[in-house]
Formats: C-alpha cells, sequence, structure tokens
C-alpha cells in the first residue's frame, strides 16, 4: 500500500510538473450571442497557446483539428438541462513543408488561409463571427436559456500511434472548458 | 441438479469468450493500420481490451486466491491443482516471455530501421530542390513581370485595358490584373472567360507589396492550384500595380506535390518513432496478456474439471478409510478416470458387503455363543474351560454355585493362583490340576473336600481340548456336587438296613426273652442253690440283653421312619432354651448362651428338633465328663440370598479326630464306648429332611481349652468339638 501511495504521489508531481511547465490550452476569452434578424448569431473570441509537444507535432506535418462547439441549454428546474441546439465549426491547421506555410481549413465553410506564421494562422481561428447558431423563434419568453462555448483539440483525428499518449499526456490537454453564460432575450 | 440445469454449458461460454477476445485483439490489430476504418475505434478498443483483461486478471485472482484457501485448509484435490495450475502457468509462461522478449526487440529494431541520416538527407534535399526549382521559376517570372510592367509604363488606363489581354497571352500567365495603389481594378484578363473577378492579393501580401515595392510567391489559389503570384508596380502617374498569376507547368506540380507528401509523411513517421514502438508496444502486450490470462483461467477450470473426479475419490477414499461403506462417487466422465470411479464404486461396494456379512457373522457367532452360554449358565453342573497354559478361560455360574468363588472373576489364570486365595479350596483345586496336566483322555474322578459347608464331594470330568493338528489347546472340566446324592443313597441305605433289623431281629427277641424268664421260672426250684443262681444270673444276662437289643433295634426303627411328622411355626431360640432348661442342673457343666433378639421362626416338627438338641447336649455333656463349658448361639444367617437360622454348639472336650470327622455323622460310628452310633446319624437326617444342613466345624477352638491343650501336651484330646446346624428360616409372611 505505501509503495501504490508514493507511485501516485509522483505520478501527481509528475502531471502537475508538466501542467505547468508552460501555459498552453485554449482560453475563451469572450463569447456572446447576438439577435442578427430572426436568428441568434455566435460572436467569440479565443486564444489559442499550443504546447511544446503539439508545435512539435504540427511542425512535423501533423494536422490539428479544433472543434469550436456551440450549445444552447434550456434551464429546467426539476430535470437536467436540455439542450437546445448543438452548433460545431471546425478548423484544420497544417504546415506545408514546401511553401514554408501553415494553411488552415473551415471545415464549416470550406475555406482555406494559408499563413507565413503559426500566430497568424491561430489569430485567423480566434475570432468567430456571424456563427447562426439558433432561430429566436425556438426561444419561449419566459423560459431560462444559456450558451456554452468550448474548444476542443480533437484527440480522435490525430494519428493512431500518437493517440495513446494523447489520452494520457497534459501536453494534448489543450482543450478549453466550457464557458457559459445566461442567454437574454 | 436444477442448478446445473440452469448454467449454460462452460465449453460454450469459454468457446464464446475466446472468440470474442480474438475478436477484439483482431480488430485493435486492424485498426493499428492507418488505413482502416476501424482507426476510429481505436481508442474503444484500446478500453475494451483493457477493461477484458482486467476482468480476465480478476477472474485468474479468485481462482488463485481460492485454490490458496483450499489448499489451506487441505481439502481434497487441492494440491494436485495447484500443483498442475503451477506447471501450466510455467509452460504457459516461459515461452510466451521469451516470444514476447524478441518480438519486443524485432519491433523495435525494425521501427528504428525506417529511419536513418541519409534518408533524412535526401528527403530535405529532395524538398530543397524542388523549393529551389519553383524559387528559379518564381524569379525569373519576376523579371518578365518586370518586362511586362515597362511595356505598360506611360500607357493610358483605356490602353492599358486594351493591351492586357495580348500581353497575358504573349506571357502566358492565367490571369492578369492591373490595379490602383488604393486596390481599384482598372483592368483584367483571364485565361477562362468566365472568371470575372480575379483574384485578389490579401492584407498580408499588400504589406508586403507596400514595402518591398514588389511581390512574388507560390500559393495555392481556388481549388488548391498552385500558381505563382507575382505583383510589381507599374510606373505611370498613379503609381499601379500589375498582378500575374503564371501557372506551374504540371509535372513540375505533381513532382514538388509528390516530393512534398513524402517529405511529410516521412516526418511524421520520424516524429512518431516512439509513439508508434508504445502503440505497438502495448497492442503487443495486450494481446499477450489477454491470452496469457484467458489460458490460466481455462487452466483452472479444466484442471477443476480434471481434478473433480480425483477430488470425489480422494473423498471417497476417505469416507471409506473411516469405515463408511456406502460411499457412491458419483462417475463425471467417460475416461480413464471414469473408469477407476467405477472400479473403486465395486470395490466399496464389495467392501460394504463383506464387511456386512462379517458382522452378520460375528452376530451369528455372538448369538450362538450366547445361547451357549445361557445353556452353560443354567447347567446345574459346574463347567470351566481352559486354554493351553491351564488358565481359565470360561466359567458357569454353577462352579460359583459349587466352589462358592467367583471363578468368572479369575478368567486368565491359573487354578493354582487360586488356590493361595482360597485356601479351603485348595484339596480340590488342586487335584483338578494334577488331572488336568496328567490326563490325555478323558478322565473321571470323584474329590471329596472340607468346604465352607461342611463335606463336599465333586464328581468331576474332564477332556482335555486338541487342535486339528493335534496339539493341546486346552481343557473342560464338568464337575458336579454329588455329596447330596451320596448322602441319600447312604441314607437309603441305612434306612433299609434299620427297618430290616427291626423287623428281623426284633421279632425272635420277645420269644427268647419269654423263654429265658420261663426257663427261671421253672427251673429255679429244681436245681439247687449253686445252679439255680447260676440260673437265675444267665437268665438275667438274658433278658437284659434283649432289653438292650430291643432298645437298639428300637433306634434303628426311628432311624428309619420318616421324622418330620407334623410340621408347625417354632421359635428356634425359645426351642433350645427350653430344651437346655432339663440340663441346667447338672452339676459341674457351665452353659453359655446367646440368642438374637427377636423371634428366630422355623418350621419344622418340635418333637424331632427337640431329640436332635437332646442328642447334641448329651453328646456334649457326655465329652465334657466332669467340668466344662458348652457354648450356645442362635441367630440368623444369609446365604445364597436366603435366611437361615443357625444355632452353633461348642464343647471343651477331646474334640473329634481328624479323620472320624467325614463319617460321624454316618450309622455306628461312634467314639463311645457306650451307645449305637446313631446319635449324630439321626441328627443328621432330622435336619435334611427339614432342609437343613449340619457338620461340624473344625475350625473352632475354645481359647481356654487351648491353653489345657498345651499345657497337657495332648493336643487332640482338648481340642473340643462344635457343631453347626442351619435351617431354612420362616419368613413372617409365611405364619
Amino acid at each position: 500500500m505505501p509503495v501504490l501511495a508514493a507511485f501516485l504521489y509522483c505520478f501527481c508531481l509528475w502531471w502537475s510538473i508538466l501542467a505547468s511547465a508552460d501555459e498552453f490550452g485554449v482560453v475563451v476569452k469572450s463569447a456572446e450571442m447576438k439577435l442578427q434578424g430572426d436568428s441568434y448569431v455566435l460572436a467569440a473570441e479565443f486564444d489559442y497557446q499550443l504546447s511544446m509537444r503539439a508545435k512539435e507535432a504540427l511542425e512535423n506535418g501533423i494536422p490539428l483539428y479544433w472543434v469550436v462547439q456551440v450549445k444552447v441549454l434550456q434551464h429546467r428546474d426539476i430535470l437536467w438541462n436540455k439542450t437546445l441546439v448543438e452548433g460545431t465549426i471546425r478548423y484544420k491547421i497544417q504546415y506545408h513543408a514546401l511553401l514554408n506555410m501553415y494553411r488552415i481549413k473551415n471545415e464549416y465553410t470550406s475555406e482555406v488561409t494559408n499563413f507565413s506564421t503559426l500566430a497568424a494562422a491561430l489569430d485567423s481561428m480566434s475570432k468567430v463571427r456571424n456563427f447562426s447558431v439558433i432561430d429566436k423563434a425556438a426561444l419561449a419568453p419566459d423560459q431560462h436559456y444559456f450558451a456554452a462555448v468550448q474548444v476542443k483539440l480533437d484527440r480522435d483525428s490525430l494519428p493512431l500511434p500518437l493517440r495513446p499518449t494523447a489520452y494520457v499526456s497534459p501536453q494534448w490537454f489543450l482543450s478549453s472548458a466550457w464557458y457559459v453564460w445566461s442567454l437574454t432575450n | 441438479m436444477v442448478p446445473d440445469k440452469l448454467k449454460p454449458p462452460i465449453g460454450v461460454s469459454i468457446f464464446i469468450l475466446f472468440a470474442l477476445i480474438l475478436l477484439s485483439l483482431q480488430l485493435m490489430s486492424s485498426a493499428t493500420q492507418e488505413s482502416s476504418e476501424l482507426s476510429a475505434m481505436y481508442s474503444w478498443l484500446l478500453l475494451v481490451n483493457a477493461l477484458g483483461s482486467v476482468v480476465l486478471l480478476g477472474l485468474v485472482g479468485a481462482n488463485i486466491y481460492s485454490l490458496a484457501r483450499h489448499t489451506k485448509r487441505r481439502e481434497a484435490g487441492s494440491r494436485l491443482t495447484a500443483r498442475m495450475v503451477s506447471l501450466f502457468v510455467v509452460l504457459a509462461l516461459a515461452p510466451a516471455a521469451i516470444v514476447f522478449y524478441f518480438s519486443m526487440q524485432f519491433l523495435h529494431q525494425g521501427i528504428d530501421s525506417w529511419f536513418n541520416v541519409e534518408i533524412d538527407r535526401a528527403m530535405e534535399d529532395a524538398l530543397e530542390l524542388s523549393q529551389a526549382s519553383l524559387d528559379q521559376r518564381m524569379r525569373w517570372h519576376l523579371r518578365q513581370a518586370e518586362q511586362l510592367a515597362e511595356k505598360l509604363s506611360n500607357s493610358s488606363e483605356t490602353l492599358a485595358t486594351l493591351e492586357l489581354e495580348n500581353l497575358r497571352e504573349l506571357a502566358g500567365a492565367s490571369e492578369m490584373t492591373l490595379f490602383s495603389r488604393q486596390g481599384r481594378i482598372i483592368a483584367s484578363s483571364s485565361i477562362n472567360p468566365g472568371d470575372i473577378l480575379p483574384s485578389l492579393p490579401d492584407e498580408h501580401t499588400w504589406l508586403q507589396l507596400r514595402q518591398n515595392g514588389d511581390y512574388v510567391a507560390l500559393a495555392p489559389v481556388r481549388d488548391d492550384e498552385l500558381m505563382i503570384r507575382v505583383i510589381v508596380s507599374v510606373k505611370t502617374k498613379d503609381p499601379q500595380y500589375l498582378q500575374v498569376l503564371y501557372p506551374v507547368p504540371v509535372r513540375i506540380a505533381d513532382l514538388a506535390d509528390s516530393v512534398e507528401f513524402a517529405f511529410v509523411r516521412y516526418q511524421e513517421m520520424n516524429f512518431l518513432r516512439n509513439s508508434l514502438k508504445l502503440s505497438f508496444s502495448l497492442a503487443l502486450s495486450l494481446v499477450l496478456l489477454m491470452s496469457l490470462l484467458a489460458a490460466i483461467w481455462v487452466a483452472f477450470i479444466s484442471i477443476r474439471n480434471i481434478i473433480a473426479p480425483v477430488k470425489e475419490l480422494v473423498k471417497g477414499t476417505q469416507a471409506v478409510a473411516s469405515g463408511h461403506y456406502d460411499q457412491i462417487v458419483p462417475v463425471l466422465a467417460q475416461d480413464d478416470l471414469g473408469f477407476l470411479v467405477e472400479s473403486f464404486n465395486d470395490m466399496t461396494q464389495r467392501i460394504a458387503r463383506a464387511h456386512d456379512e462379517t458382522r452378520l457373522a460375528g452376530l451369528e457367532v455372538e448369538n450362538q455363543r450366547a445361547y451357549l452360554e445361557t445353556i452353560l449358565a443354567n447347567l446345574t453342573a459346574g463347567v470351566i474351560s481352559f486354554d493351553a497354559d491351564y488358565k481359565i478361560r470360561t466359567a458357569n455360574q454353577a462352579a460359583y454355585r459349587i466352589f462358592h468363588i467367583h471363578v468368572n472373576h479369575f478368567i486368565g489364570r491359573s487354578l493354582l493362583e487360586l488356590v493361595t486365595d482360597y485356601s479351603e479350596l485348595a484339596e480340590p483345586l488342586k487335584s483338578i490340576q494334577r488331572l488336568l496336566e496328567q490326563a490325555d483322555d478323558i478322565w473321571q474322578q470323584r474329590i471329596a473336600f472340607l468346604g465352607s459347608n461342611g463335606r463336599q464331594e465333586l464328581l468331576c470330568r474332564g477332556t482335555p481340548l486338541f487342535s486339528q493338528e493335534g496339539s493341546r489347546v486346552g481343557a473342560v472340566v464338568v464337575f458336579d456336587d454329588v455329596t447330596d446324592l451320596i448322602q441319600a443313597q447312604k441314607n437309603a441305605a441305612w434306612g433299609e438296613v434299620a427297618r430290616r433289623l427291626a423287623h428281623e431281629i426284633k421279632n425272635p427277641l420277645t420269644p427268647i426273652q419269654l423263654s429265658a424268664e420261663r426257663l427261671q421260672h421253672k427251673l429255679a426250684d429244681k436245681l439247687e442253690v449253686g445252679d439255680a443262681e447260676m440260673l437265675q444270673r444267665s437268665t438275667r444276662t438274658i433278658v437284659q440283653q434283649v432289653e438292650a437289643m430291643k432298645e437298639m433295634v428300637d433306634d434303628f426303627s426311628e432311624y428309619a421312619k420318616p421324622s418330620k411328622k407334623q410340621t408347625v411355626s417354632i421359635d428356634l431360640s425359645a426351642l433350645v432354651q427350653e430344651v437346655l432348661a432339663l440340663y441346667m442342673a447338672r452339676p459341674g457343666v457351665k452353659f453359655k448362651a446367646a440368642y438374637e433378639a427377636g423371634r428366630l421362626m422355623i418350621k419344622g416338627d418340635p418333637v424331632s428338633l427337640r431329640q436332635v438338641l437332646h442328642n447334641l447336649v448329651k453328646n456334649a455333656l457326655e465329652a465334657i465328663d466332669v467340668q466344662g463349658v458348652i457354648e450356645i448361639s442362635v441367630h440368623r444367617v444369609q446365604k445364597n440370598n436366603a435366611d437361615f437360622i443357625e444355632i452353633t454348639l461348642y464343647d471343651d472336650g477331646p474334640g473329634i479326630k481328624e479323620e472320624q470327622m467325614e463319617k460321624i455323622f454316618e450309622p455306628y460310628v461312634t467314639t463311645k464306648a457306650k451307645g449305637t452310633g446313631l446319635g449324630l446319624a439321626i441328627v443328621k437326617k432330622i435336619i435334611e429332611e427339614h432342609g437343613g444342613a449340619i457338620w461340624v466345624d473344625a475350625s473352632r477352638r475354645l481359647p481356654e481349652m487351648a491353653d489345657v491343650s498345651q499345657s497337657s501336651g495332648s493336643r487332640c484330646d482338648k481340642v473340643g468339638a462344635g457343631f453347626i446346624i442351619q435351617l431354612p428360616a420362616c419368613n413372617f409372611e409365611q405364619l
């Protein structure tokens, strides 16, 4: 038993060192829903900070997939919250060695953009504008709604040999936490 | 056996489990191939397999725990199971470990061998080569564009619009656009007439353009088609820019693509090298672990199945060893073990049958023995059997009755050992022992001895026992107490003699007496004085002798006739006192009488009993002669569970000689000068007719007489005689 405890302690220590070595991960800086015409559109800003390992992978030609997930939830007193709608925007970022460029593909709009620096590429992903989420008609005026947004690194799209590591290493825990805010009609 | 029916057959479940494990492992192995569709399920498969391993580990652990517990409790078959399981595990583990080690080695070396410095270099060189080739082309196109811009300089916007088409065709560009510094499109020409809107530079390009004055880059434009975008400034009044899009020749583009693809792939593989090793090792370890665990688990189950009959057999053997022969071990399989179990069952059944038979036979023998013992016990004859060393093996009740000792208690001891404890029986026991040792055939002997009840006569018949081989294995002695029988015979004979004597002798006596008296009467006067006197003397003698003879004959007839004429209840102490009172007046004789308190009643004829007492007292007085003591006591005794009244009478006379002691009660035995010798015979006859017994107590010696005998020196004369009479007491209920 003491051996197990010691092992667990060491593991936690290693974990915290890895996690605090440098700040990485995605942070939702701001997010709001605006009524535009008949539907609510999402306007959000994120901050992408890649870990060393993720940068290394990217530079070695491994594409990273990011998913911006947005949800509208209806608050219910007794039952759990009901998810009214769920929208996703999927980005693919990949390094092109021949052109020495970072290419971002928005899989929602099929738009492809090339950037000569990683910072510029990440910057282009950090803003979401006019993403239509839900019709105004779908929301009842007397109910309470929440909106939640999260940016997730799609680890299942990583190359297979990398996946077992990605599931356990904090270097690959890049997804943001859910950013939840109250939706006012 | 309902639960057994509900359980699915274990073989099928094991088969299904193995199929599932194999499927899951196969799926994981397929998922490792990148192209596979299963790749998306890889994580789940990994998890499922890991969980499967944990479940199997749990199963194996539970089995090991249960086995350890059974082994600790030393349950049947547990040690064999433990040994077989450990053997199996060692056999399975050793090759698996070796294969695992070398597989890992090969795996790591194989993956490492894909990469080396030369290929690294070549890959980078190839990429650089393509980049250089494209760079050269870009520079060339830049110069061409500058020349075109030169041509367009100083021409008006309208003219430029007109010339643009020509210039584009001349330069072989796919699109040519002229736009103002603010980004307004002045003129545009495209190889595709459909493209109305030209591809405009983005902000980044503008920035570079303003800094350098020109811009050249290779960029994918529309549909990922590689294009060389060149923007140069046109020297006119208002500064303008000319953007020319040159297509990259298909061949070159393909080659560059191919190089890039290969490079990226190689880079990726290089980067993933360790991850690849890890995931392959993981898959391999999982496969091995699961197979091993499953194999061990199945080994547990199959070994348990194999051991089950052995276990039952061990239990059965233990049961048989502890005497439960009704054990039937279930036959679980029709194999060699099943055959063994069947044979075992057969054997136990036979043992059970044999055991039953033995038990029944023993019971039969026991019954027989008990039967014989009952018969022996109820025989009037005493029976004692001896072993080869003349030690007592058995003795019946009658032996006790005759000897008055519990011969039964001396089983295993010889007769001579009994002699030391029972000195009064020394004579018969020694005789029997001697006869046993000497006789080789059936012998018969009459043995007389003085027991506690007086003289006893035994008729002994001995038979030596021989085994079938002829060796002596023991002997049986049968003996009867014939004392009473002999006595009765003697009595009958004497009675007959007395009766005849009385009859034959008494008849002539009266005529003899009468004749003698007549002779006297007739001849007395005729004879002379001398003769007459002699006649008278003779006649008197005749008459006297005839009188005496008559008296004697009366005595005989007295002896011969039954004495027990009438039976009444008599208080014996009162009777004794009554008789003694008649003799009290005798000078020189002292009577010491002791009577037990209470009435000592018997049934009998008072006249006969009075005669007994008179006879005995008279005897005593005659023995004492002048001066002496007579002791009489009357008391109750218990003998053979019956009440007796015992009268003892001792005098301090000369006593009875040893040789006379045996015959003193027989008729015509007397030590006195006078007397018919019938006194004691009559006494004995009367006592016996009353169901009692009389004997001489030779052991009793009067203390003062002992002193006298020492001083006088003649021991035998002054010993004194003692008689003991026992008469059956009469209970009060019988009165």
